[in-house]
C-alpha cells in the first residue's frame, strides 16, 4: 500500500462521488415528496416487464417505489459508474497518459499502485454508499413516511458490492491490457447486458434461470430493500470482487507497458493496409482537413452521433408509447402538483403534443442540443488556445474573424444535421403511431430547438473569444441554460414573476406551442439574429486579446 | 515583393501587468540573412515572435514586417511567413501529413513535391498519428510546416528541440539555403553554439532587453573561453592574474582555471615561462558568461 498514491487517488475523485451520491440523495427526496403525494396504484397496472426494468418492486408502498426507482435502479447505474471510471483509469488510464511510467520511475512496485488504487476505489464506494445511507435514513423521517419493514442497510450494501464488481472488473482488463476504453467498456456493457439479461429472463418461460450468469442477478433478485441480506448473493458478489482484484495483481505484473499512445481504431487500421488506404484517405484524410469548418466538423462527429441518435430514438418511441398510455393517464396528470408540470412547460400530457413536449422538447431535446453546440462553441476556440495549436493556425494567412465564422458555420452544419435527425425520428414515431400530432408541427419544432441551441452555443462562443478558457465557456454556458430554464418553467407560477418568462430562449423556442400551432417565424427570426449576434460580438473579443499559450 | 528590412521593430514593448516582458526593442534583421536570437530561458525571445505575429499585442511600439504592419496587415504577411512555435503542439489524431494538407489548403499554393523533398531530407514520417510521434519527429513535421510554402520570410523559435546531430545538420542546411535564396531566417535559440553554425548576425536578448547585435564574427572574437592548464608542479594565481583578458583565476594545486578573452599566445608564454605545461583545455564559455562579459562592458563604459 503506497499512502501517497491512495490520497492521490481519493483526492482526484471524491467530488464527482461526493455529486453523485449527493445527487441520488436530492432524487430521492424528490421521489418520495412526489409518490407521497399522487396515487401510486398507477403503477400497479404497469406491465411486470416494465416494473422490472424500472427496479419497482410491487410491494413496500410510497418507500418501497422511490428506494426502488432512485436507490435500487439508479442508484446501481450511477455508483457502479463511478467504480469503472474509477477503475479504468488506476492502471490503464495513467498508462495512456503516460503518466504510470513516471510513477514506477519511484521506489515502487506495480502491485503496490494496484493495491492502492483497489483500496482507493473501496474507500470512495464506501464513502458514496455512506452518503445514499444517511439521505436514506433522514429523508423519510423529514417527509413523514412510514418505511419500516425496508431494509435500507443491506441494500446499501448490496449497492455498494454491485459496484466494486463492475470497477474491479474494469481495474482487472486494464490492468491486463493498459486500454482505458476496452476496460471501461467492457464493464459497462457487462453491467447493461447483465441488467436486461437479469430483468427479463426470468419473464421468459424457460429461461428463467439464465440471468444468473450475469453479476447483476446476485444484486438485484433478491431484491434486498423488500426483503434483507441473502447471504449467498452477497458472497458471490464479494468472491468476483476479490477474484477481479487478483487478476489484476497477475495481469498488470507480468505484462510490457505500454507508452503513451492514442491507439489505434479501424480507420488507423484501414489506412494502414495499401489496398484501402486511398479510400480511407479520402474518407478520413485529406477530406476532413480541406477547410477549418470542415476539420472542426470532424472533431466532433462522435458527440453529434450521440446526441442526434439519442433524439432520433426517443423521437421514435414518444408517438407509439403515447398511444399505448393508459386512457386513465388524463386522471393520474392531473394529480400532478403543479411545480411538475411546470418543469415540462406547463403542457397539458393529455393530448399528444402536450405529451410529446414533455417527454421530449421540453427537457431531453434542450439538453441534447445543448450539450452539443457548447461543447462545440466552448472548445471553438478557446480549445485550440489550450492545446496551443491556435499560434500555428494563425500562421497561416488567415484572420481571427475568419477562425470564428468557420467555427461558427460548422456549429451551424452541427445544429442543422442535429435538427434533420430530430425531425426524422420523431415524424416517424408520429406517423407510426398515427397520433395526433402535423408533421407541420416536428419539424417547425425541431427547426427552433436547432436555433435554439445555437444561441447556447453562441454563448460559449463569446466567452472563449474573450477568455480563452474552455472550461469558463462551458460553465457560463451552462449557468445560462439552467437559469433561462428556470425562469421559463417557475417565473409563470408567481403573478409578479410571470412576465419575465419571455426573456428566456425557452420561451422563444416552446412559448408559442410550436407542435400545435406551427411555425412562429418571429420568435425563429430572433433566435437566429440571438445566434448572429453573439458570433458577431465574439470576433471583436478575439481581436483585441493576447492570445493563451 | 518589396525590398524592405525582413523585420523591423521600433521600440517594441510588452507588459504582462507589472512583468516588463519586452523593453523598448529596436531592431533590423535583413533581406536573405540568417539572423540568430539569442538569449536564456524566460529572456522574451518567445514574447517578441509571438508580438510580431500578431499573436498577442504590443503595449508599445511597432513592428513591420516585410514592409506590412504586423496588426494591420496581419493577414497578408502571414502569406509570405513560415513560423514555428516553440513547445510545438498539433492536432494529436492527425497524420502528418494531414496536417500538412490541412495547412496547405489554408494557405494555397503550396508545392507539394516541395513537400515530400523536405520530408526526404529530415526523414520525417508523414503516416503516422502526430500524437504518437516522439518529440523530436513531431518538430520535423513542424519544420516542413514551416517551410513548405517557400516563404520570404521563416521565424522558429528553438526550432532544434529533440533534433538527432544529423537532422540538425540538415536543418542547418535548409536554412543556409534559405539565406542564399535571398530569403530570410529568423532563429530563436538559447544555445550560442547553434546560433554560431548557421547565423550571418546575432541579436542577444536579455530580461527584455536588446543586449546588442553583431556579426557572428565579432561575436566570436569577442567570445570568452573557459582555459584550464595543467602543470607539473603547483602554481600560483598571481602569475596568470597579471596576464590581460584573464579573470576569475582558481588555481587548485597543479591546475589553474580561469576565464579568458585575449590572445591565446600572450596566456601560454607566460603560462610555460616559468613551469612546465602538461596540458591544456579550452572550452568555449557559456551564454550566462558572455551576458556577464556585456554586463561588464556596459558597466566600464
Amino acid at each position: 500500500m503506497l499512502a501517497n498514491v491512495f490520497a492521490k487517488a481519493v483526492r482526484d475523485r471524491t467530488v464527482s462521488t461526493l455529486i453523485g451520491a449527493m445527487s441520488l440523495g436530492l432524487m430521492l427526496w424528490f421521489g418520495l415528496a412526489v409518490y407521497r403525494d399522487i396515487d401510486i396504484s398507477f403503477y400497479q397496472h404497469l406491465p411486470e416487464a416494465v416494473l422490472e426494468l424500472m427496479g419497482v418492486p410491487s410491494e413496500g408502498g410510497v418507500g418501497g417505489l422511490a428506494f426502488g426507482a432512485m436507490y435500487d435502479f439508479m442508484g446501481a447505474f450511477v455508483l457502479a459508474g463511478l467504480a469503472i471510471a474509477m477503475g479504468a483509469s488506476a492502471v490503464a488510464g495513467e498508462e495512456q497518459e503516460g503518466t504510470f511510467a513516471l510513477l514506477l520511475g519511484n521506489p515502487v512496485s506495480r502491485r503496490g499502485v494496484v493495491s492502492s488504487k483497489s483500496l482507493s476505489m473501496v474507500a470512495l464506494i464506501g464513502l458514496g454508499s455512506v452518503v445514499l445511507w444517511a439521505w436514506g435514513s433522514l429523508t423519510p423521517g423529514w417527509l413523514g413516511i412510514d418505511v419500516s419493514g425496508l431494509h435500507l442497510e443491506a441494500m446499501i450494501l448490496a449497492l455498494f458490492l454491485n459496484a466494486l464488481v463492475y470497477g474491479t472488473l474494469a481495474l482487472a482488463i486494464g490492468s491486463w491490457t493498459g486500454n482505458r476504453g476496452a476496460a471501461s467498456g467492457t464493464a459497462i456493457a457487462l453491467m447493461v447486458i447483465g441488467y436486461l439479461a437479469a430483468s427479463l429472463f426470468p419473464l421468459i418461460e424457460g429461461l428463467e434461470r439464465v440471468g444468473q450468469i450475469f453479476p447483476w442477478h446476485y444484486y438485484s433478485s433478491s431484491r434486498p430493500v423488500i426483503n434483507g441480506l441473502d447471504g449467498g448473493h452477497i458472497a458471490v458478489l464479494a468472491t468476483l470482487c476479490v477474484v477481479f482484484v487478483a487478476l489484476a495483481f497477475v495481469g498488470v505484473a507480468r505484462r510490457d507497458l505500454k507508452d503513451k499512445s492514442l491507439g489505434t481504431n479501424l480507420f488507423d487500421r484501414l489506412r494502414a493496409n495499401p489496398r484501402t488506404r486511398k479510400v480511407m484517405d479520402r474518407i478520413a484524410g485529406s477530406a476532413r482537413v480541406s477547410r477549418i469548418s470542415v476539420k472542426t466538423t470532424s472533431e466532433f462527429q462522435g458527440l453529434l452521433v450521440i446526441t442526434s441518435g439519442i433524439m432520433f430514438y426517443m423521437g421514435l418511441m414518444m408517438g407509439p408509447l403515447y398511444s399505448f398510455v393508459p386512457a386513465d393517464i388524463v386522471d393520474f396528470f392531473a394529480d400532478f402538483p403543479d411545480v411538475l408540470i411546470a418543469m415540462i412547460g406547463g403542457a397539458d400530457m393529455a393530448t399528444a403534443t402536450g405529451f410529446l413536449q414533455a417527454e421530449l422538447f421540453a427537457i431531453t431535446g434542450p439538453v441534447a442540443v445543448i450539450v452539443l453546440t457548447v461543447a462545440m462553441g466552448a472548445r471553438a476556440l478557446a480549445g485550440e488556445e489550450e492545446r496551443h495549436t491556435m499560434g500555428l493556425l494563425l500562421a497561416n494567412p488567415v484572420s481571427r474573424a475568419t477562425v470564428i465564422r468557420e467555427k461558427a458555420l460548422a456549429m451551424v452544419a452541427y445544429a442543422f444535421v442535429f435538427g434533420v435527425v430530430t425531425f426524422a425520428g420523431t415524424a416517424a414515431g408520429v406517423l407510426l403511431a398515427g397520433i395526433d400530432v402535423t408533421v407541420g408541427g416536428v419539424a417547425a419544432t425541431s427547426a427552433l430547438l436547432s436555433l435554439f441551441g445555437l444561441v447556447f452555443g453562441g454563448v460559449a462562443l463569446v466567452v472563449g473569444a474573450a477568455t480563452g478558457r474552455s472550461r469558463l465557456a462551458l460553465g457560463v454556458s451552462a449557468a445560462v441554460a439552467v437559469v433561462s430554464y428556470f425562469v421559463w418553467s417557475f417565473f409563470p407560477l408567481a403573478e409578479t414573476f410571470a412576465p419575465w418568462a419571455v426573456v428566456s430562449p425557452f420561451e422563444l423556442f416552446l412559448g408559442s406551442d410550436p407542435l400545435a400551432n406551427g411555425m412562429p417565424w418571429g420568435d425563429a427570426a430572433i433566435l437566429l439574429a440571438i445566434f448572429l449576434a453573439l458570433v458577431a460580438v465574439s470576433i471583436p473579443l478575439f481581436e483585441r486579446r493576447d492570445l493563451r499559450g | 515583393m518589396n525590398r524592405e528590412p525582413a523585420i523591423l521593430t521600433e521600440g517594441l514593448t510588452k507588459h504582462y501587468g507589472e512583468v516588463e516582458a519586452l523593453v523598448d526593442l529596436d531592431l533590423e534583421v535583413r533581406r536573405g540573412e540568417v539572423f540568430g536570437f539569442l538569449g536564456p530561458n524566460g529572456a522574451g525571445k518567445t514574447t517578441m515572435i509571438r508580438s510580431i505575429l500578431d499573436l498577442i499585442h504590443p503595449t508599445s511600439g511597432k513592428a513591420i514586417i516585410l514592409g506590412l504592419h504586423s496588426h494591420d496587415d496581419a493577414v497578408e504577411i502571414r502569406n509570405h511567413v513560415g513560423y514555428l512555435p516553440s513547445d510545438l503542439s498539433m492536432y494529436p489524431n492527425l497524420t502528418g501529413r494531414d496536417m500538412i494538407t490541412y495547412f496547405a489548403n489554408l494557405r494555397g499554393g503550396v508545392d507539394l513535391a516541395h513537400v515530400d523533398e523536405l520530408a526526404e531530407r529530415l526523414q520525417a514520417d508523414l503516416g503516422k498519428k502526430v500524437g504518437d510521434l516522439s518529440s523530436g519527429n513531431r518538430q520535423k513535421v513542424g519544420l516542413i510546416l514551416a517551410f513548405m510554402s517557400r516563404p520570404q520570410l521563416i521565424i522558429m523559435d528553438e526550432p532544434s528541440t529533440g533534433l538527432d546531430p544529423l537532422v540538425q545538420r540538415e536543418f542547418q542546411a535548409m536554412m543556409r539555403e534559405v539565406g542564399a535564396e535571398g530569403r530570410t531566417v529568423f532563429l530563436s535559440s538559447h544555445t550560442l553554439s547553434e546560433v554560431q553554425r548557421v547565423a550571418d548576425r546575432v541579436g542577444i536578448i536579455r530580461n527584455g532587453h536588446l543586449v546588442d547585435v553583431e556579426t557572428v564574427g565579432d561575436l566570436r572574437s569577442k567570445s570568452i573561453r573557459t582555459v584550464e592548464l595543467t602543470f607539473d608542479t603547483p602554481v600560483e594565481a598571481s602569475v596568470f592574474e597579471a596576464v590581460p583578458g584573464v579573470r576569475d583565476v582558481v588555481v587548485a594545486d597543479h591546475h589553474a582555471t580561469m576565464s579568458f578573452d585575449g590572445k591565446m599566445d600572450t596566456l601560454l608564454r607566460v603560462a610555460t615561462d616559468r613551469h612546465t605545461l602538461v596540458d591544456v583545455n579550452t572550452q568555449e564559455a557559456d551564454l550566462e558568461e558572455i551576458f556577464l562579459e556585456y554586463y561588464r562592458e556596459e558597466a566600464r563604459s
